[in-house]
């Protein structure tokens, strides 16, 4: 079983590598991993009554692979702990259900900071221990109680350059489809689409929060006729573009690199008024590994070095500020949360989420599915 | 005893797993999160809820009919139909079982897009100029879902027809009954059991889907499935998810028992 | 000699059965795109998702998975599901539509209440016992078995509901016990159905996700699970190869039954 998967992890490395997604520096440093693992691996027989494994929970997909190569790895040949990565999307109701009953069999999740706040608030959540998690290795503001910063996606404009001449350089570009006429996609689950809106419509950055639901939500009544499908994920919100469904979309900017790369560049991105937001880890109460080596594992995750490795195969921005440097200059363009970048877009106000997501989300569906 | 011995470990087996712990998570309706009955009247005001009901009604008896009258000439040739064309329908019925879900939305949104292959096709045989939207709409939702129901409509069809007496056909035949009055007046009813089987698993079934809607309607058919979904994952309040449970579970379940019961499904 | 289907019903059926085949234009070819996400290939064809299944082993693990969970969950569903309609049906016991009824639950419950209703028993369930666990395999076959059963007691019933009762009667009549009853006279008569009742079962097990997606986390990773990982992320084209292989399989299984038939009349 253990000799299969780094088989096939050496496997993916070598295709992802042939086919130019990690640069050579990453290949031989995932080789090299791959090798203390399995020199590792000789021991597991024997010590395997003790064998320590954690199970951290993603959203699926290529961040199952590429958590395991940045982070999970290593942590195992630093400290003998295996790390699970299970995809099935650790939502909030997820982790609810696991941690109610006192004895969850997750460990970890890659969770939205203000549902890590609101679960937290109810006992379901170990608090972050800053004895073990350094903040020091995170950006100003994004830390809670009991979620630490883990890399930065933002929703930002991706349009189809075969569309149009000139870029759109703002949310009331995208509004405008008079200027840019075309079919549009926005997110179905609201977060940053009301941010989006009201930026469209005239206030400033400085004053968003708090929103002004009535303002955000009238203005989309009157544009969603333009829209002609609103994305639930990621792949989703790529094949539009990509099928030509749609000439412009508010999407994750991880899926915007991908699709600038896929296509050469015919469906290009811009930071303008991009809505940055941190994803983060939490622990879950009671976690079977215990709250320690799930706190160790986060701190092994504030390591630079590892958290370029994400971002290379996945273009999550990293968490700790010591990384953008460490990003290749090609590259940087990509980073959201590179100085040049993160200057031209505005943080979701997690505290806001945390408080009125719930109603938010209630009116925006009613009103996006009438 | 015998009769105890035949029916006592279905409803054993369902208690200890589903009945019980279903209980649990259902009294959270009037638990969650005060005792009362503040659930029940928060989702019956909730103006959402009966736009999200009614749709979902709307698309979940249109499918149903849909899938129900085009499967049964379907599961007639599959049944009654010569050898060769016996083997085709087979395969045509069995093959989209194994397609899994999201292969098959994938292949819709690529054929019904509006670039997709049957817009180009139509364009190139002239009928139309512009792309017709056929996808991310209700209409989508309903190719979807129809696409996916109807071989699960063709088993009870086909188990009501096999079991069929051929002789009454023959004698009706032969008393020079038209093929068309054989065909509504004797063939027809004698397969009511399984129509009636076939519709009410088609409905029951349609009321549950989430991915189709959710991907083919492009964000917007939001039906009842999704909504709880929403209530119990995405933004947690198992009080109002348990209370919208159980009104949908008592809607249908008490439509299902009816039909049975009228119908005489397996009593006869 | 039966009567034949006229014109209309196989104008009808037929382009019922071309409807049905319609997605695959687009599966088949879209298993042969050289990215790395779901596409129509544009000029070039690769083989690199079939390569990707043989070269993965997960790939092969998960279909074998599924397959034992899924003839678990068929033999379970249809056993139960087989004696319940039976009881109903020759005993006629006073309320059986509403005993019918509850056994038709966990198809009347909206799928995310299953789930966490299955996710609660499972976890229960792991604390009496090791092997109906949450995350092992037998665990999903029960859970799943939960989630088929109500369609296999309904294609059963109506295979039941066609079954003459007059026979049973006669049978009756003439001092034949239940057991005798049941193999020898309404069995026969309701073979097709029965075996309906398994296959819809097991292909609902095969492809059961909203439940499976709950009760299991690294170790039960069934085919669907493993396709649906990426649910929010990539969608991974894999999917549509194993699809077409699928296919392939079962074109090849129900050509080869008919082949198989026609030498043994020969």
């Amino acid at each position: 079983m253990n000799g299969h998967f780094q088989k096939d992890q050496a496997l993916l490395l070598a295709e992802k590598f042939k086919s130019g997604r990690i640069n050579r520096r990453s290949f031989v440093q995932g080789l090299g991993m791959l090798a203390g693992a399995s020199a590792l691996g000789l021991n597991a027989a024997t010590a395997k009554a003790d064998t320590k494994e954690m199970i951290y929970v993603n959203w699926g997909g290529d961040a199952i692979d590429a958590m395991a190569e940045a982070f999970g790895d290593s942590f195992t040949e630093e400290t003998g702990i295996t790390i699970l990565y299970d995809g099935s999307g650790p939502t909030e109701g997820a982790i609810k259900a696991q941690a109610e009953g006192g004895s969850p069999t997750w460990d970890l999740v890659d969770c939205d900071p203000f549902s890590g706040q609101a679960l937290g608030r109810q006992g379901l959540m170990e608090p972050i221990d800053w004895s073990i998690v350094d903040e020091g290795k995170l950006r100003e503001g994004f830390k809670w109680e009991y979620a630490a910063s883990s890399y930065f996606y933002s929703y930002v404009i991706a349009y189809d350059k075969t569309v149009y001449d000139t870029p759109p350089t703002s949310m009331a570009d995208f509004f405008d489809t008079e200027k840019f006429p075309g079919k549009r996609s926005m997110y179905k689950w609201g977060v940053g689409m009301w941010e989006a809106a009201l930026l469209a419509d005239g206030v400033a950055p400085e004053d968003l929060y708090p929103l002004d639901m009535e303002r955000a939500h009238a203005k989309i009544a009157a544009f969603k006729d333009n829209v002609g499908a609103f994305w639930g994920g990621g792949a989703e919100s790529q094949s539009l573009l990509l099928n030509g469904d749609v000439s412009m979309a508010l999407i994750w900017s991880t899926r915007a690199m991908l699709l600038d790369k896929d296509t050469d560049g015919d469906i290009a991105m811009t930071w303008a008024e991009g809505i940055i937001a941190p994803g983060s880890n939490g622990v879950i109460k009671n976690n079977p590994g215990g709250a320690e080596a799930a706190m160790q594992y986060i701190a092994s995750t504030q390591d630079p070095e590892k958290q370029v490795v994400l971002f290379e195969m996945l273009g999550n921005g990293p968490a700790n500020p010591a990384a953008d440097a460490l990003i290749p200059d090609e590259e940087k363009f990509y980073n959201p949360v590179d100085p040049e970048n993160y200057a031209q877009q505005i943080p979701l106000d997690m505290d806001w989420y945390e408080e009125n997501y719930g109603a938010a989300l209630d009116e925006y569906l009613g009103i996006i599915s009438s | 005893m015998s009769r105890t011995l035949l029916i006592a470990p279905l409803l054993l087996f369902l208690g200890v797993t589903y009945l019980v712990p279903l209980a649990g998570v259902l009294l959270q309706s009037v638990t969650v999160p005060e005792p009362g009955l503040q659930n029940y009247q928060e989702v019956l005001g909730d103006p959402l809820v009966w736009s999200v009901i009614w749709r979902t009604l709307r698309i979940c008896l249109f499918v149903t009919v849909l899938a129900t009258v085009l499967a049964y000439p379907l599961t007639m040739l599959w049944v009654r139909g010569r050898r060769p064309v016996q083997i085709v329908v087979e395969l045509c019925i069995m093959i989209p079982f194994w397609l899994s879900v999201l292969s098959r939305t994938f292949g819709w949104l690529s054929m019904l897009s509006n670039r997709g292959l049957l817009n180009t096709w139509l364009k190139d045989l002239g009928i139309i100029d512009m792309s017709l939207t056929m996808v991310r709409n209700d209409f989508g939702v309903i190719v979807g879902m129809v696409h996916f129901l109807i071989p699960f409509a063709v088993f009870p069809l086909a188990s009501a027809m096999r079991n069929m007496d051929e002789r009454v056909l023959m004698a009706a035949r032969g008393i020079g009954a038209s093929r068309f009055r054989v065909f509504w007046q004797i063939f027809v009813p004698m397969t009511w059991g399984g129509i009636m089987g076939a519709a009410l698993l088609v409905f029951v079934f349609s009321i549950g889907f989430y991915v189709v809607p959710t991907l083919l309607g492009g964000g917007r058919s939001v039906m009842i499935a999704e909504l709880i979904y929403l209530r119990i994952f995405q933004i947690p309040d198992w009080g109002i998810a348990a209370a919208l449970s159980a009104l949908i579970m008592v809607a249908v379940g008490g439509f299902l028992v009816t039909i049975i019961r009228r119908t005489g499904v397996g009593s006869q | 000699m039966k009567t034949r289907t006229g014109p209309f019903t196989a104008l009808i059926g037929g382009l019922t059965a071309i409807f049905l085949l319609l997605p695959l234009l687009a599966v088949i070819p879209v298993s042969f795109t050289p990215k790395r996400y779901l596409s129509l290939p544009r000029g070039e064809w690769s083989t690199r998702h079939y390569e990707a299944l043989i070269s993965k082993p997960e790939w092969a693990e998960s279909i074998f998975l599924s397959l034992k969970v899924g003839l678990l969950a068929a033999s379970l569903s249809t056993l139960l599901a087989l004696a319940f309609a039976l009881g109903l049906w020759m005993m006629r016991p006073r309320g059986g539509s509403l005993l019918a009824g509850v056994a038709l639950l966990p198809m009347v419950a909206p799928p995310v209440v299953s789930a966490l209703t299955l996710y609660y028993f499972l976890r229960q369930a792991t604390e009496w016992n090791s092997l109906v666990i949450y995350d092992g395999w037998v665990g999903v076959a029960v859970a799943h078995t939960v989630m088929v059963v109500p369609y296999a007691v309904v294609v059963i019933m109506v295979a039941l509901s066609q079954v003459d009762r007059k026979i049973d009667l006669a049978a009756r009549s003439m001092g034949a016990t239940v057991w005798t009853r049941i193999t020898q006279v309404i069995l026969p008569n309701i073979r097709f159905g029965v075996a309906s009742g398994f296959l819809l079962s097991f292909i609902l097990s095969w492809d059961e996700i909203g439940v499976t997606l709950f009760i299991t986390s690294v170790r039960a990773i069934t085919l669907p699970r493993r396709m649906w990982m990426g649910l929010r992320d990539n969608i991974d084209p894999s999917v549509a190869a194993i699809s077409v292989l699928l296919i392939a399989l079962v074109t090849f299984v129900i050509l080869g039954r008919v082949v198989w038939q026609m030498t043994r009349r020969a």
